[in-house]
């Protein structure tokens, strides 16, 4: 049985395809489109999917959509008529926007795939987060808690999963929180006072948040209120998300925080009004832990179970679900590599899978790893063109040689297998760096990333020396398997590990099985025995503004605009040589016309 | 009046608007949204650009693609920092009204581009025709930008730039299609007219859909509008039941 899951038409896009119980393919549709967050119907995605499967549309059993249009639509229509005559602004862009498209999504993907309008389904979007993280999850029973900015009306849910081996599955949801209430708005709503952009900067909040003090954390809690029942809601006068497209925060939240920050102006943490952003941020980080961390622990208490699945993209909070982790009474948390809308491609198809056909349950592999597979040959042809140096090697001699570039402080891009599925680089799509220095994270913002200086970077270490260098508490390497938590570096090594320690002590680890990715593996093995130190820094492969790349031509290009000294694709490592560029004809030409 | 070289004359049409320009840009709100927009469409082209460089076959074109990226990704960063320190010295009122921008976008702004399924020829002809746009706006920009040297001074060193990206583009359209380069140039420049006509008119019914649909949310509206707050306010806060069974079968859209 072939069943298309598809997510679409808010951010991320991205196409799953599930064969036989088990998925075979998902990607995000900006990796291949190369445009940030494409939200656009992931046509892309759609046929690389099929084409890695090697079948036709028509082969197709069921296409499901992650989420119900008209349902969505319900809402849209529902909030402008409440906020009326508020909402005049809004309504004609609102309308235009679902009615353009949006609201039709079975005609769009029966043209688009020439399917039958009856094999189109539909999940709700929450229905699609908890199945994503729950049959994702290598556990037969648990919790499970989805929450984001919003759905179709729901904005955080909880209830349970069962499944049998080879048996039947179920997924209950007991009850949710709707829109306008909402923790991913509240979070969102800060994001955006604080200059960075909704959907995308909210994990530059985090970052900030590490170097401010929570001290404004009762103003914040005036914005949200917890309800008798042990939910939440929002004040709303607080906030102009659910009544215009303006603006998310009102006059009120202003009066209370102070101007907004202007997002051309960088934070200047030595000032009084970074350091107010600073602490803006850290408060708001604060409420959203104290109030997932009450919602898991009453959950915990009313379900029993020891494992929670956390699902949406609120489970991309690593501080918050590292505290979920130590306080709510839960031994493990499974967050899923993509736990935000795209994952819901996945969920989408494994839910209408195991519940709508009844399909029994299968094990899944337990990897992020569904996208297509870079070709190290492709990367030789280009770099050869361009005169770079260009070595192909077998995995030991390569592995070797790559420790060595790394242990002499040279940054590497590493691109191997297929890609990653998620917005994490967790081994096949990283620039790798050594991660003792300071200035080796300075030099990565500075020339590399283009970011500011207040985010942190990730290291990655082997499972099996993980806790000599982080603390990390019992369950804490499952989350850290898909860099889901963030804990502490251990005291004393935090002046050898400085690239990768954020200003409160705390990294966002990625603890990595070798069966997972085995060369990373071998190379961290290789890096320790040179530097006694097995961990390396790990961040992703693009540059600022720009998607994870995908094949060897676009780790090429990134490689060629920036200062990654080595790249390495499959068997192929090449070396960039500053004269190459000028043995070109470029400098030449551009003398000549100039 | 003009300082310009000759290959920064600008276009008749584009003489005929600098009065318009020259009062667009005498406010400092409109210079400041004028410049943040145009390092969004440069920075825009530069990727576009870059995924040219991905996607061509050719060695050469694809060096040439690159350096041409990285330029515009750094007139993206010159039109920014330029408008942050204008906001600096000025804050922002507000969004002022009227920009001008439909008739008159920078860079590749009029333009969408597929480039996966252009051909080299075609993307060659297409950029050298933006990039010649773009370097008689830019002229006139910089000529009008008489009272903020730094401003113009930001347009002189981008239009040295677009003149290298001109040259090359129409240099290595003729070394690509030898024969049927004037050809590509004039099915870039219909194909361009075309993109106009699309942009006036997708602006246009935008334009009369927004209104119909604002007097329908005038006229129409105000009785639902006064059931649905109603309804609103019986509503409680906190939890929601999800009734079992509820949202099971996936046939539906609602």
């Amino acid at each position: 049985m072939n069943i298309l899951g598809i997510s679409a038409h808010y951010h991320d896009s991205a196409a799953a395809l599930v064969v036989d119980s088990v998925p075979v393919c998902a990607v995000q549709e900006e990796r291949l489109s190369r445009h940030k967050g494409d939200p656009a119907f992931p046509l892309l995605a759609i046929e690389s999917c099929l084409q890695h499967a090697g079948i036709e549309p028509n082969e197709l059993d069921a296409v499901v959509f992650y989420e119900r249009p008209m349902l969505k639509f319900d809402r849209i229509l529902t909030c402008a008529l409440r906020a009326f005559p508020q909402s005049w602004r809004a309504f004609p862009k609102a309308m235009k926007n679902s009615l353009g498209e949006k609201v039709w999504m079975r005609g769009i993907i029966s043209s688009h795939l020439g399917v039958p309008g009856r094999k189109v389904l539909f999940t709700e979007h929450h229905q699609s987060h908890a199945a994503a993280a729950f049959l994702t999850a290598p556990t037969c029973r648990a919790a499970i808690m989805t929450a984001d900015a919003v759905g179709e009306w729901a904005t955080l849910s909880v209830g349970d999963g069962e499944r049998l081996a080879n048996g039947p599955t179920t997924i209950r949801r007991f009850r949710e929180i709707r829109f306008p209430h909402s923790l991913g708005m509240l979070y969102s709503t800060f994001t955006a006072y604080l200059g960075f952009k909704v959907n995308e900067d909210e994990y530059k909040v985090m970052g900030l948040a590490a170097y401010g003090q929570p001290t404004l954390v009762e103003q914040v809690r005036k914005l949200i209120r917890r309800t008798p029942d042990g939910a939440f809601a929002l004040d709303l006068n607080y906030f102009e998300f659910h009544t215009t497209a303006e603006r998310c925060y009102s006059s009120r939240f202003i009066e209370l925080f102070g101007p907004s920050r202007n997002p051309y102006e960088p934070i200047d943490l030595d000032t009084a009004e970074g350091q107010r952003f600073a602490d803006c941020a850290a408060s708001v980080q604060r409420v959203l832990e104290d109030t997932l961390v009450q919602l898991a622990r009453a959950l915990h208490e009313e379900t029993g179970l020891p494992d929670l699945c956390l699902g949406g993209g609120v489970a991309l909070n690593g501080v918050a679900n590292a505290r979920i982790l130590a306080e709510s009474g839960f031994e493990r948390v499974f967050v899923p590599p993509a736990p935000g809308d795209a994952g819901c491609a996945i969920g989408a198809a494994l839910y209408c899978d195991r519940i709508c056909f009844g399909n029994p349950d299968r094990d899944l592999p337990d990897h992020p790893f569904w996208g297509p597979s870079v070709d190290g040959s492709e990367l030789a042809r280009l770099a050869r063109e361009d005169g770079h140096f260009v070595e192909d090697c077998y995995d030991d001699a390569l592995i070797d040689q790559i420790a060595d570039d790394l242990a002499a402080d040279r940054i590497v891009g590493w691109m191997e297998g297929a890609l990653e599925f998620g917005p994490r680089a967790l081994g096949h799509r990283s620039i790798l760096a050594a991660p003792h220095t300071t200035e080796m994270r300075d030099r990565l913002n500075r020339e590399i990333k283009y970011r500011e200086p207040f985010r942190p970077f990730a290291p990655v270490v082997p499972i099996e020396v993980a806790a000599r260098y982080f603390d990390i508490p019992p369950g804490g390497t499952r989350l850290a398997r898909f860099m889901s938590g963030v804990f502490p570096v251990r005291r004393e090594w935090r002046s050898r590990l400085q690239a990768i320690t954020h200003v409160d002590g705390t990294a966002r680890v990625q603890v990595l099985e070798p069966a997972m990715a085995p060369r990373l593996h071998a190379l961290l093995e290789a890096y320790g025995q040179r530097t006694g130190i097995p961990v390396l820094l790990n961040t992703s492969f693009n540059l600022a503004g720009e998607p994870i790349v995908n094949r060897a031509v676009e780790g090429y290009s990134t490689f060629l605009r920036c200062r990654i000294d080595v790249l390495v694709a499959g068997e192929t490592r090449v070396l960039k040589r500053t004269s190459a560029m000028t043995k070109t004809p470029v400098n030449t030409l551009k003398k000549e016309v100039a | 009046m003009y300082s310009a070289r000759p290959h920064e004359r600008p276009t008749a049409f584009d003489r005929m608007l600098i009065p318009v320009q020259r009062w667009i840009w005498s406010d400092a709100d409109r210079r400041v949204q004028k410049l943040l927009r145009f390092s969004e469409t440069e920075t825009d082209g530069g990727r576009d650009i870059l995924r040219a460089a991905e996607v061509t076959s050719d060695p050469l074109l694809r060096r040439l693609y690159l350096e041409h990226a990285i330029d515009e990704f750094r007139h993206g960063v010159l039109f920014r920092h330029r408008a942050a320190a204008l906001l600096k010295v000025s804050p922002c009122r507000s969004n002022s009204g009227f920009q001008g921008d439909w008739l008159t976008p920078g860079g590749h702004g009029l333009d969408d581009l597929q480039v996966d399924g252009e051909s080299d020829s075609d993307m060659l002809a297409f950029l050298h025709l933006s990039e010649k746009a773009a370097a008689s706006r830019f002229t006139v920009y910089r000529d009008v930008m008489q009272h903020d040297p730094p401003t113009r001074a930001v347009f002189e060193e981008i239009l040295h730039d677009e003149t290298f990206h001109m040259n090359y583009t129409l240099t290595q359209l003729a070394r690509v299609e030898p024969k049927r380069h004037r050809r590509h140039l004039w099915r870039a420049r219909l194909s361009r007219l075309w993109k106009v006509y699309l942009r006036l008119a997708t602006g246009l019914s935008g334009i009369l859909g927004s209104m119909l649909l604002t007097i329908q949310y005038f006229v129409l509206l105000p009785p639902f509008a006064w059931l649905a707050k109603r309804a609103a306010r019986r509503e409680l806060s906190g939890w929601t039941i999800v009734s079992p069974g509820g949202s099971e079968s996936l046939d539906r859209q609602y």
